[in-house]
């Protein structure tokens, strides 16, 4: 365990690179679940400290656990949250706008409004798992891993995501 | 494929081709792949990425040196309060203790400001902790207590005890000799098992436990106050013990007995003290240095 160590958490490149890795995502993660930045952004901060605090005794492998399961706990003491607000990527208008008819290009717009607004009324659970997929990228075993549940049940919340956001966006005609 | 992952499996590409066909048929689809679609073009809000990782940075520095503290603080925790616990030991248990040397004497204030005038070769003690609930002072000699109205309190001597409520007392206790005067409001002394209530000018005096008659006081306050000590019936060697320990002199008197003094001596002119001894008992007087040798003419 000692001679671990030297290559562990501990070591400043070590511990720079995992956070260059994770601190977005978990951010992410954080902001989902509150829906404000300053929360999101002090947990991640605090997560992150108690990981190098804890450094000597959390391998490499288990760090990211250790630093969600953190993240997780101290949470606990958040109160939920405000509405998240998401913005949309900004898309190059030259390769999309161009050659759609207006009409389209309206639908399209109050589609993405609705959306906005029917993420902003999932649960909690739906939501985190359902945003760390789409804007994160992250696999369902990952979202597992974070959220600290079984893979089956992130598929539950990311179908049962999907049917509650078309159920509002139909109802929003 | 089960109804309530079957979307979570679509979203993650993971259909198979047939029932991909069969979804895309369902009313449903069309808005589930704008939800799809456009929920792959949404962002999360950015931050200062450099700003968190300078605050952890920061804070696992402080948190690094406080470790390297961390046996010093515990020293020093451990020393505070240690020093903390010896402290209020001593503190609690701290005793006052006022002495006045022979041929000396001192007044001082008791914690609830009675006024305590201590004769010469006498000594005091007392807790300034808790006095409220402990008020008491241990005695050896003779001191003149002023107690302040309502405050009761006790005086310890190995003769005796005195209790006092709101007055003015003497008490002496000196090898044998055990005498209470109360001057004002009410004294209960307790010695050998015997218990006396004195009022004001009245007196108890034990000597080897006997009580001895003492005259009615007539002042408001000891004679050996204003420096003037009248003697009733006492013992000469007594009379010559006070007259040492109030001018701080040894005095040598021839091995007789005595008839018993009475008679006022003065406790800041020694001359005249010694020439009314001398007087009565028809002494002659020769000094040398301190010591005093009295021999019969």
């Amino acid at each position: 365990m000692k001679k671990n160590s030297l290559s562990s958490i501990c070591e400043e490149i070590t511990f720079s690179n995992f956070f260059k890795d994770h601190v977005k995502s978990l951010r992410n993660y954080l902001f989902y679940k509150f829906g404000n930045e300053e929360q999101a952004d002090d947990v991640t901060q605090e997560a992150f400290i108690k990981l190098w605090q804890n450094c000597a005794d959390v391998p490499p492998e288990k760090a990211k656990s250790f630093l969600y399961t953190v993240a997780n706990n101290t949470s606990l003491n958040h109160i939920a949250h405000q509405k998240v607000v998401l913005q949309y990527v900004k898309r190059n208008k030259h390769t999309h706008t161009d050659d759609q008819d207006p009409e389209f290009l309206m639908e399209e717009e109050q589609f993405k409004i609705k959306l906005q607004k029917a993420i902003a009324g999932l649960t909690e659970a739906q939501r985190t798992a359902f945003l760390l997929h789409r804007i994160d990228g992250k696999k369902y075993h990952e979202i597992a891993e974070i959220l600290g549940i079984s893979i089956k049940a992130v598929e539950k919340r990311i179908h049962g995501a999907l049917v509650e956001l078309r159920k509002e966006i139909e109802n929003m005609r | 494929m089960k109804d309530d992952i079957k979307l979570a499996k679509w979203l993650d590409g993971k259909m198979t081709e047939r029932e991909l066909q069969e979804f895309e048929a369902l009313p449903g689809f069309e808005t589930y792949r704008k939800i799809k679609e456009y929920s792959g073009v949404l962002t999360a809000p950015d931050t200062d990425i450099e700003n968190i990782y300078q605050n952890v940075t920061r804070n696992k520095n402080k948190r690094s040196s406080v470790r390297k503290l961390n046996p010093w603080f515990a020293k020093i925790a451990a020393m505070l309060v240690v020093t903390l616990g010896l402290t209020y030991f001593f503190y609690t248990t701290h005793t006052t203790n006022t002495i006045a040397e022979a041929g000396k004497r001192t007044e001082f204030l008791l914690p609830d400001n009675s006024s305590v005038i201590l004769n010469a070769d006498s000594e005091a003690e007392f807790r300034t902790w808790n006095w409220d609930n402990n008020r008491k002072v241990e005695l050896e000699g003779e001191a003149f207590f002023k107690v302040a109205k309502g405050k009761k309190f006790d005086v310890v001597t190995n003769l005796g005890t005195v209790t006092v409520v709101g007055t003015q007392f003497n008490v002496k206790a000196r090898e044998n000799r055990f005498d209470v005067t109360c001057f004002e409001g009410k004294v209960i002394v307790k010695s050998n098992g015997k218990e006396v209530t004195l009022t004001p000018g009245r007196s108890v005096a034990f000597e080897n436990g006997k009580n001895i008659n003492i005259p009615l006081e007539e002042g408001q306050q000891p004679g050996w106050i204003t420096y003037e000590v009248n003697f009733h019936n006492e013992k000469l060697t007594n009379v010559i013990d006070e007259v040492e320990r109030q001018y701080n002199v040894t005095i040598d008197l021839p091995e007789r007995s005595y008839s018993n003094f009475n008679g006022l001596l003065p406790m800041n002119d020694l001359n005249t003290a010694l020439d009314n001894i001398a007087t009565v008992y028809n002494f002659e007087i020769k000094r040398e240095g301190d010591k005093i040798i009295l021999t019969s003419e």
